[in-house]
């Protein structure tokens, strides 16, 4: 594992992206920053900007507007970086898989690490997700 | 003024313009208009009445396109439906609100760029929510809307 990636795992800052979404997973997400589950005992702290992001969360159905946004803050997230879809939209576009402005699901558009399925995903679904994604690029069961 | 007095008030002021009224529910009536008399109530109904101009909403149908224009009187809570069909044989056009309401300019771009009804007198009939890559003359939400995308991904991927 490279130093980069060690170090990333440590505390990851992770940037919170919606690409269409109907804002009910975006809302499951803020719910994870709260005291209530807090994922900040896992050392996640939500960055400001995406510069200083180490792990995209991405939710919703990836309209045409947005895609070409998406496709410009992938390129600035420093590398090594993680992507976490959130939620069914971001993983098959779920009912919106026939509508004129969603041509293409996320992960033809850049690659995903972890899948959290759920219309919402609860707020456990998320954290386990991502811990999850942390052990296996630790290398642990 | 209650309902009965603004519906009897329009009514009286718009005779000819008016080709039926359906009072829906205590709280919604639907006014059916000729589309060239538009220009002709809103301003009467935004300035005289009070009522507040909510948004516009258009439909594709069968043999013609409708568009609503809601207006909404918030002293007496009454929502009212300017409905106007423009007939599909003709062309798809109406004169455009803007220059007595400017909540409307974006809301116009809206239809405009979903159905293809064209608002004369419009200041910037630019594409508001599709992009820029979009072709010309193709209306995502008619009923004849047909794929022009061959490299959209139309499966699951399992």
């Amino acid at each position: 594992m490279s130093l980069k990636l060690k170090a990333l795992l440590k505390s990851p800052w992770v940037f919170h992206l919606s690409t269409g979404s109907c804002n009910n997973c975006d809302i499951e997400v803020l719910d994870c920053l709260t005291p209530r589950f807090d994922i900040e005992r896992f050392g996640m702290l939500l960055a400001g900007s995406i510069k200083h992001a180490d792990v995209l969360l991405i939710t919703g159905s990836c309209n045409r507007q947005s895609v070409t946004r998406l496709k410009r803050l992938y390129e600035q997230v420093p590398k090594p970086c993680l992507v976490v879809a959130i939620g069914e939209c971001a993983l098959s576009r779920g009912l919106f898989i026939d509508s004129y402005n969603c041509p293409e699901p996320l992960d033809k558009i850049i690659p995903v690490d972890v899948y959290i399925p759920g219309c919402p995903p609860k707020p456990e679904a998320i954290i386990a997700g991502v811990v999850k994604l942390i052990e296996k690029v630790k290398g642990k069961k | 003024m209650n309902k009965e007095a603004i519906l009897k008030d329009i009514n009286s002021k718009f005779e000819k313009d008016i080709i039926s009224l359906l009072d829906k529910s205590p709280t919604r009536v639907y006014i059916d208009i000729k589309p060239e008399a538009i220009t002709k109530i809103t301003p009467y109904v935004f300035r005289n009445l009070g009522a507040r101009f909510n948004i516009a909403s258009g439909v594709d149908c069968r043999y013609h396109m409708e568009i609503l224009y809601h207006f909404i009187i918030e002293d007496i809570n009454l929502l009212i439906s300017f409905r106007v069909k423009l007939d599909k044989k003709k062309a798809l056009e109406i004169d455009s609100i803007t220059n007595i309401i400017e909540g409307a300019n974006w809301v116009e771009r809206e239809i405009h760029e979903l159905l293809g009804i064209n608002f004369k007198g419009h200041p910037d009939l630019r594409k508001l929510l599709l992009p820029d890559e979009w072709p010309e003359g193709v209306y995502p939400l008619r009923c004849d809307y047909k794929e022009w995308d061959k490299k959209a991904i139309r499966d699951r991927g399992v």
